[in-house]
């Protein structure tokens, strides 16, 4: 994958014309501060890709530009070939893109269960397919003896399973992770990488991940966008980012 | 009456009805405006200032005192309101909403036991007209607007420009934060929402000779209280209630030029929502 | 499932179990006692129930919003006088000209324009995600605005001297016409309403809508972030409330055969929230029960010690917001649970 490092210049990408997201120009201003400037990205279908930064560097803002929960100022995003720019969050989420958000939302009075049937019933799955469905997504996060637990009693990081569980089962083609290991535990977070691979591998999905888990990043082994001051510093296969003088005193800096 | 001399009156009058609405929603500016609480009990505080305000009159004790007895009650009712029921739920808006309503009926049913349902008069202290040449205007209603505009300009420049009302707007603005940096959130929400109260008990006091004293007197500035609120914008509290009460009661004003009052009113509600709906953060808030 | 013996229990034994634990277990005798109680009831009481029942629709109405979608409505009281003046206008000028029964026209129209207010109301606010106190006030609002109307449109609503309504009657075509003016016709014409809705309602709070209602009431945001359009759900459930409203409204109006404005008021719609309340607004049940039994004791109540009463049910309004969010339906069915938790244990 091309490793360009983005100045405000135009950059030309060597994305396929098949990318499940295409961004170009984005930028977000809050009131004088800019989260985003002229962001460009692009992910091809099936693949990963990890956002990692600095706090303040406008990862979360990103993503929701992409989920549609902010407005971007300027630019275009184009999902599965469509220029979405302008859509609604509900309008997104109908074509496919799911977020999962840092503190988890879910249904904390209603059961795991239902919580799964509510994500399957915004998606166009008949009546009659839709109990088979839910219990499969059940098995997909191990959920499946949970069913009848009821949503507070879990633990932070079962809810954020359960989460990832309603992406699944609401058919997102892609997925958009804001820091989904946070308050898991060593187990939970290779865990976690481990069903993040199989998603993308085995059912095909795209997903893009926000992490602060530097080690979890690593273990995903997935290529990395580092975002700095709200713009793109540098991209590159996780390798490479480590060795990264530039990144390294972004996060030196930091400390 | 000629032209000028009509356009004149109106406004006036548009003006004098903005500012006693104005007076009878800042106490639910501060209540509701500044740390959230949906008080539908804000009519009830209405009423029990007048009926102090009757009471006290009625046994002797001039109006100017009466009145600021009735802000004192009032304020004590609210501060042992405040202290065993409603800051339990300061995060919970549907509860306070409710209870407050709760707070109304249950202070409505006594009024009507010790007091009885029958409307009580209550004589105004000024009664000679403000003759100004080319409109004469009834002085009562300026005595309580430039009081209105007094207490506006009072509650705005604590609020804007002293210690405590930097406070206050610390802890509106990032309850942690304020909390860590040492103030007493509980206090803050307990003073804004007892000064509340006893502004309202303050408004009561000084609409009693306007309108009759009787047990729902004080609901009919409730809901309108609320969008004084709302519309001229949360938080807002010297130019939001006043855009806001000019928005509610000065144009119902001229709108009863047109119709009788109940239909200017509807009309002036039925606008309100219509622009609530296109404004929701209020007139003079930014998004 | 065994018994200690190893021998398994009849299923008519375990559906009977099943259904004595749960609402319908209550529901059905209710209704089977409702049904029989002009038998041994008083003629006064075999007279008022039918306002009651009423109630309890108008009570339903709001349970299904405020109990499921979690919305709140203070303005259930308009779509009730909505319906009742509809019915009252239809009977009184005649509407259908005689090819239609004014009466039925009368309820239909009740129906609709309650519904399409509803709607358009809803959609109106619903669409740019007006939600909560904002959607409270608003609706306390709507009933101050209905009353006003009532009031004010004395030419169509006889002002605030009210309206007088006849009876309407059963028109079944060609079999005849049956006359409602009995108390016993009227009472078991009325007495299916409640019931039919109430079964109706029960099978769309377990359906698809249903559930996203719950869900919107549960977290709202990540319905929206699921791709659930919620301001058409909201919009559709308050069109469905303010249908019944209308509804209980228009029935109401030929039964009681007087309507005034104050049908309308806040005070009107702040007691349909008393109600379902203390009835309980997560249940159908209570929410019904809570509409005819509250209302029902109240009125007897308010017409021995007016203002005492009054304050003991604003007392009893208090406790229930505070203490028992479920209201009387809630502690029941918590107390059934832990009844039942307890016999597990000891199983």
């Amino acid at each position: 994958m091309p490793c360009r490092a983005q100045s405000g210049h135009d950059v030309h990408w060597r994305s396929t014309m098949a990318d499940i997201l295409r961004i170009e120009g984005l930028t977000k201003t809050f009131r004088g501060l800019v989260a985003n400037q002229d962001i460009a990205f692009a992910l091809a279908p099936g693949t990963m890709r990890c956002i990692i930064g600095p706090n303040g560097a406008g990862k979360t803002t990103f993503i929701s530009m992409i989920s549609g929960h902010q407005r971007s100022d300027s630019g275009t995003i184009r999902f599965k070939g469509q220029d979405i720019t302008r859509r609604s969050v509900v309008q997104r989420a109908q074509m496919g893109i799911a977020r999962k958000f840092q503190t988890p939302s879910v249904f904390e009075n209603l059961s795991v269960f239902q919580n799964v049937e509510l994500a399957v019933l915004g998606t166009r799955r008949p009546a009659a397919a839709r109990g088979a469905r839910i219990r499969e997504v059940l098995d997909l996060v191990r959920m499946g003896e949970l069913a009848d637990e009821e949503v507070n009693s879990l633990s932070h990081g079962q809810k954020q399973w359960l989460e990832i569980g309603l992406l699944i089962g609401n058919d997102a083609e892609l997925l958009l992770l804001d820091e989904p290991t946070a308050g898991m535990t060593a187990e939970e977070t290779h865990a976690t990488g481990g069903l993040i691979r199989r998603l993308t591998r085995d059912l095909k999905l795209s997903a893009i991940i926000i992490e602060h888990d530097i080690h979890f990043v690593r273990d995903l082994q997935a290529p990395v966008t580092v975002l700095h001051l709200g713009r793109v510093l540098v991209e590159g296969a996780f390798a490479e980012i480590e060795r990264n003088e530039e990144v390294r005193n972004v996060y030196l800096g930091e400390e | 009456m000629d032209a000028l001399s009509l356009a004149v009156s109106v406004a006036m009058d548009a003006v004098l009805v903005t500012l006693v609405l104005a007076m009878a929603a800042l106490g639910l500016a501060l209540i509701y405006g500044l740390i959230g609480v949906i008080n539908l009990g804000h009519g009830a505080m209405l009423t029990i200032g007048a009926y102090v305000t009757w009471a006290t009159t009625h046994a002797g004790i001039p109006f100017a005192a009466a009145v600021i007895l009735a802000a004192l009650a009032v304020a004590l009712i609210g501060l042992a309101f405040e202290h065993f029921v409603v800051r339990h739920f300061y995060d919970q808006p549907f509860e306070t909403l409710l209870i407050t309503w709760g707070f109304f009926m249950i202070t409505t049913e006594v009024i009507k036991i010790i007091f009885g349902t029958t409307m009580h008069p209550v004589t105004s202290p000024v009664t000679t007209p403000l003759d100004l040449g080319i409109a004469v205007l009834p002085a009562y209603r300026v005595l309580v607007a430039g009081i209105s505009l007094t207490l506006i300009f009072l509650v705005a420049a604590v609020f804007y420009r002293t210690g405590l009302g930097v406070q206050i707007r610390a802890v509106i603005q990032n309850r942690e934060v304020a909390g860590l940096m040492g103030v007493n959130i509980g206090r803050m929400y307990k003073l804004v929402f007892v000064v509340g109260c006893g502004l309202a008990g303050l408004a009561g006091g000084l609409l009693a000779p306007i309108l009759s004293v009787g047990p729902y007197m004080g609901n009919i500035y409730l809901v309108r209280s609320f969008f004084v609120v709302i519309m001229g914008g949360v938080g807002q509290i010297l130019g939001g209630t006043i855009v806001g009460s000019f928005l509610i009661g000065g144009s119902e004003t001229i709108f009863a030029l047109f119709s009788s009052q109940v239909f200017a009113q509807t009309i002036v509600f039925g606008l309100a929502i219509v622009v609530l709906r296109f404004r929701p953060h209020g007139i003079l808030n930014r998004r | 499932m065994t018994g200690a013996g190893g021998q398994p229990r009849r299923a008519s034994l375990v559906l009977l179990k099943r259904l004595a634990g749960s609402e319908s277990g209550i529901a059905i005798p209710v209704f089977v006692f409702l049904a029989a109680l002009p038998l041994f009831g008083s003629g006064y009481t075999v007279f008022i129930l039918p306002q009651y029942m009423l109630y309890g629709v108008l009570a339903l109405s709001l349970g299904l919003f405020w109990g499921f979608a979690g919305i709140l409505s203070f303005g259930q009281s308009a779509f009730f006088a909505l319906g009742a003046y509809t019915i009252g206008l239809s009977m009184k000028l005649g509407w259908g000209g005689g090819i239609v029964d004014s009466g039925y026209l009368g309820l239909i129209l009740a129906v609709t324009f309650a519904a399409a207010l509803a709607a358009v109301v809803g959609f109106f606010l619903f669409s740019v995600g007006i939600r909560d106190t904002y959607f409270v006030i608003i609706t306390i609002e709507l009933s101050i605005i209905a009353q006003q109307v009532a009031i004010t449109q004395s030419q169509i609503t006889g002002g605030g001297n009210g309206m007088f309504i006849d009876r309407m009657a059963l028109n079944l075509g060609p079999i005849g016409s049956y006359s409602l003016e009995g108390d016993l016709a009227i009472y078991y014409f009325v007495l299916p309403f409640p019931v039919i809705i109430y079964f109706a309602l029960r099978w769309l709070v377990g359906s698809k809508f249903g559930k996203v209602l719950i869900g919107i009431r549960e977290n709202e945001d990540r319905l929206l972030s699921l791709g659930l359009n919620t301001s058409l759900y909201k919009t559709a459930a308050f069109a469905l409330s303010g249908a019944l409203a209308g509804l209980a409204g228009a029935l109401y109006a030929t039964h009681a055969s007087f309507i005034a404005p104050s049908l309308g008021g806040v005070l009107f719609s702040t007691e349909v929230v008393v109600w379902v309340a203390i009835g309980g607004r997560t249940s159908l049940l209570g929410a019904l029960l809570g509409g005819i039994l509250v209302a029902w004791i109240s009125t007897y109540l308010s017409a021995i010690t007016p203002e005492y009463w009054q304050l003991v049910l604003g007392v009893l309004f208090v406790v229930v917001i505070v203490y028992f969010k479920g209201g009387v339906a809630g502690a029941v069915s918590r107390a059934i649970r832990a009844r039942r938790a307890l016999a597990l244990n000891d199983g």
